[in-house]
């Protein structure tokens, strides 16, 4: 992202709240796949996060590196019944924690709002200096 | 003609011969300034219609653009007016000034 330019700020906070966008779409996608079993290849959903890097030079936007997946280990439930259950009539279940991603929904909704904030902020900021020409 | 000054001597020789010289080198037209200011200001407002447009007419699903060239635009466009109504009061100073 260039540095250089009169808008810098609003072209940050603008890269912070489409990064924090995107976070909270990795975590939609995870509360609503958090009890599907099956993906299509018979392993159940496997949990992602949205990893953020800064772009290049000292001061720079938030851009989105990579959506990663969770590499921990399902979690296992006894469901006879169900019919992808295995032999042993365990059923793999997603890697996915609900409180874990409340919590990941509300770091992300915050950190919107204080993106919007900066936003508004320096708005704020901008017609000060405008109210000098009055 | 004795051109006893060389500053006074300027005003009577034809506009575009030396008179236009004694500009100090660098320094650009006013009007060039303001006007290329102008096409700035205006391209961005542009922009910031486009990307509402495009929004609203569901070729674009990205708010957050359209956002960032909204606010750009608005604050050039505070900028532009500023200016402009200094550079008004100005010239009605000029045009008040007892000769």
């Amino acid at each position: 992202m260039k540095i250089d330019g009169a808008f810098n700020a609003v072209d940050i906070a603008i890269s912070g709240l489409k990064a924090q966008n995107k976070s909270m779409e990795a975590i939609s996608s995870n509360v609503a796949n958090s009890r599907t079993t099956d993906i299509g290849n018979g392993t159940p959903y496997r949990r992602v996060e949205a990893i953020l890097k800064a772009g290049e030079g000292d001061i720079s936007g938030v851009e989105l590196d990579d959506i990663a997946k969770d590499m921990s280990s399902f979690t296992t439930v006894l469901a006879p019944g169900h019919p992808q259950a295995d032999a042993n009539g365990y059923l793999m279940m997603p890697n996915v924690d609900i409180p874990v991603e409340m919590m990941n929904l509300n770091l992300a909704s915050r950190a919107y709002q204080a993106n919007a904030a900066v936003l508004k902020r320096y708005q704020g900021m901008v017609n000060t200096s405008l109210e000098l020409l009055r | 003609m004795v051109n006893l000054n060389p500053n006074v001597g300027s005003v009577f020789q034809k506009p575009g011969a030396t008179g236009q010289s004694q500009k100090p080198a660098g320094s650009k037209d006013f009007g060039k300034v303001v006007e290329n200011q102008l096409s700035e200001v205006n391209s961005l407002q542009d922009d910031s219609a486009a990307a509402v447009k495009d929004l609203l007419v569901g070729k674009s699903q990205d708010v957050n653009s359209v956002v960032a060239a909204v606010a750009k635009s608005d604050m050039s466009f505070k900028l532009m007016v500023g200016v402009r109504n200094k550079i008004i009061e100005a010239y009605k100073e000029t045009m008040r000034m007892q000769i």
